[in-house]
């Protein structure tokens, strides 16, 4: 079963086409960043998705079913819209207890997500109390009561310190690897870029891209940092595959590759990688390439 | 639904809202009880009318009973917290319904305890300044009855009016409003249409004997009606607009 179907989403504002004829299916066990830069679009497609705003036109399924008519959703979807949906006069506890009473979970599920986010020692104070990143961990929290196979969540970076993006990156991560799917929107690709295997990107409510992480940076010719005891070599055996890589003493600059190539290449020509590195401002400046091209 | 239910009402017992509501009825009742027990001259407090009145401050709960469920959902809205609810419990119908059971509930404590205090208080100054308890026990079962009724109607009356509202401040202003300018005004210009009105029903209900108020029973369909007609209005409208 497909996790997420799209088919043709589209949502009107007025005169504001928020979403427009938007497809897409996610498969299971994939990470997918969901990108596009402020009113893209992402937001609302993802409320359609988990029922809370009617599309304009067009359907979409979540494990098979429209949201709104899966039994006790919560069980098997985890999702966050808003960082700050809490009660400021209520602790971080009783707002997950209160979610385990509509679903027939025990209070103990609450205590047990508050460990996974690490928040155990604020369980108790009050929601007003807590910091940007202790929120997002709270919405978290809540998507995890279930213990869900698919988590869908915006903007979950939003706010946070380096510290706390790299949380999150470590968390979806391990989240995935066992097998588990994710939808994370963002409008920085670099800030999912270590997380997620594919991408779809939109402006204007529709598609720019639609990609695997891999075929993006290759496809528009991005660039791979690599680090090697042995430059002048590498840059040979790059040369002989038609790859053209400037250099700065250990470290080779090589456009139009991905990291999968590079390695491969180094590893027949008996190079020794030190670093190997998808440049992140590369993909930023294709992604600006991407969704500027359609906003002009 | 019963799972949706203790979640709202752990909703309600897990912030100081309702209970700073309740303690602000609590307060008000016993202030009005106290002022009008021992100011009144005595010949004032004789007639069942002025009895009902001494153990009914029946303005007291019914507008803090109203707030409660107005606050119960507005709250949601105000704070975000309507969006994982909604997640958790997508057949919006569900939430609502037990909203309104919270609702009652939540005015039936309002009124069981500003009866509590309103009567007790009450029977003690008259008993100590002499006055003879002049309502029978079926008057007493009518203010009771009719009292705790109409504050848990008004519950479900205010999560209603907070439904079809959902902003916080308009909902607040517009029970308000509604109770004591629009309410008062067409009761006192037009009494035989005024007493169709909600306050003036829930009085009815309670057994006060003001001119021109509905019998009991007749207050109680009353009132029963406008808190359906909102409840529906409200439900209508949950189902159909987008939450952003
Ligand atoms: N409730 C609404 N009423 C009117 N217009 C809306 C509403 N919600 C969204 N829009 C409009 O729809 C478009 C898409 O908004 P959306 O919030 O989905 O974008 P987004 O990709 O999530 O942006 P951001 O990165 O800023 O969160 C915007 O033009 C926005 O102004
Ligand atoms: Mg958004």
């Amino acid at each position: 079963m497909t996790a997420v179907v799209a088919e043709s989403l589209t949502k009107r504002f007025g005169d504001v086409l928020a979403v427009d004829d938007l497809s897409f299916t996610l498969q299971p066990g994939t990470v997918t960043g969901f990108l596009g830069p402020n009113g893209a679009g992402k937001t609302t497609t993802l409320r359609m998705l988990l029922g809370l705003t009617a599309p304009t036109s067009g359907r979409s399924l979540v494990l098979g079913k429209p949201y709104t008519t899966l039994d006790r959703p919560a069980l098997s979807v985890g999702a966050v819209l808003e960082a700050t949906d809490f009660h400021p006069g209520r602790s971080g506890r009783d707002h997950l207890r209160i979610l385990c009473r509509t679903v027939d979970l025990p209070d103990s599920r609450a205590d047990e997500v508050l460990k996974i986010v690490e928040l155990q020692t604020a369980a108790a104070r009050r929601v007003k109390g807590y910091s940007l990143g202790m929120r997002q961990r709270l919405g978290l929290a809540g998507a995890l009561l279930g213990d869900p196979e698919l988590l869908i969540l915006d903007e979950p970076a939003n706010g946070l310190d380096p510290e706390g993006v790299r949380w999150l990156r470590d968390f979806l991560r391990a989240f995935a690897s066992t097998g588990r799917t994710v939808l994370i929107s963002s409008h920085a690709l670099a800030e999912v870029a270590q997380t997620v295997d594919q991408v779809l990107i939109i402006t204007h409510g529709r598609f720019v891209v639609e990609s695997s992480l891999h075929e993006l940076t290759s496809r528009v010719g991005g660039s791979v940092r690599v680090r090697t005891s042995k430059p002048e070599e590498l840059k040979e055996a790059l040369h002989r595959e038609q790859l053209e890589a400037s250099s700065d003493q250990q470290t080779l600059v090589v456009r139009g590759a991905n990291t999968d190539r590079v390695g491969e290449i180094a590893f027949n020509a008996g190079v020794p990688i030190l670093e190997l590195v998808a440049e992140g401002s590369s993909l930023e400046e294709i992604f600006l390439d991407l969704t500027s091209e359609l906003s002009s | 639904m019963i799972a949706q239910l203790k979640s709202e009402l752990l909703k309600v017992r897990s912030t100081r809202t309702t209970v700073g509501l309740f303690a602000g009825m609590v307060g008000l009742t016993v202030l009005i009880v106290l002022l009008t027990g021992l100011l009144t001259h005595p010949d004032d407090l004789v007639s069942k009318h002025d009895q009902r009145g001494l153990f009914a401050p029946s303005a007291v709960a019914l507008i803090f009973s109203g707030l409660a469920g107005v606050l119960l959902i507005t709250s949601e809205y105000r704070y975000g917290t309507i969006r994982p609810t909604f997640l958790f419990t997508p057949r919006r119908g569900n939430v609502l319904s037990a909203k309104l059971i919270a609702g009652l509930l939540t005015g039936l404590v309002f009124g069981a305890v500003s009866l509590s205090l309103a009567i007790g208080i009450g029977s003690l100054i008259l008993s100590a300044r002499g006055i003879p308890s002049t309502l029978s026990g079926s008057d007493f079962a009518v203010l009771i009855f009719g009292g705790l009724a109409g504050t848990a109607l008004r519950g479900a009356f205010g999560v209603g009016l907070g439904a079809i509202l959902r902003n916080q401040v308009a909902a607040v202003i517009a029970l308000l409003a509604w109770d004591f300018v629009v309410n008062t005004l067409v009761f006192g210009l037009a009494p035989s249409v005024g007493r169709y009105m909600p306050t003036p029903a829930a009085d009815a209900l309670m057994g006060l004997k003001t001119p021109h108020l509905l019998s009991p029973g007749a207050g109680g369909v009353v009132l029963l009606a406008w808190t359906a007609a909102l409840a529906l209005i409200g439900l209508a409208l949950t189902l159909r607009r987008d939450v952003t």
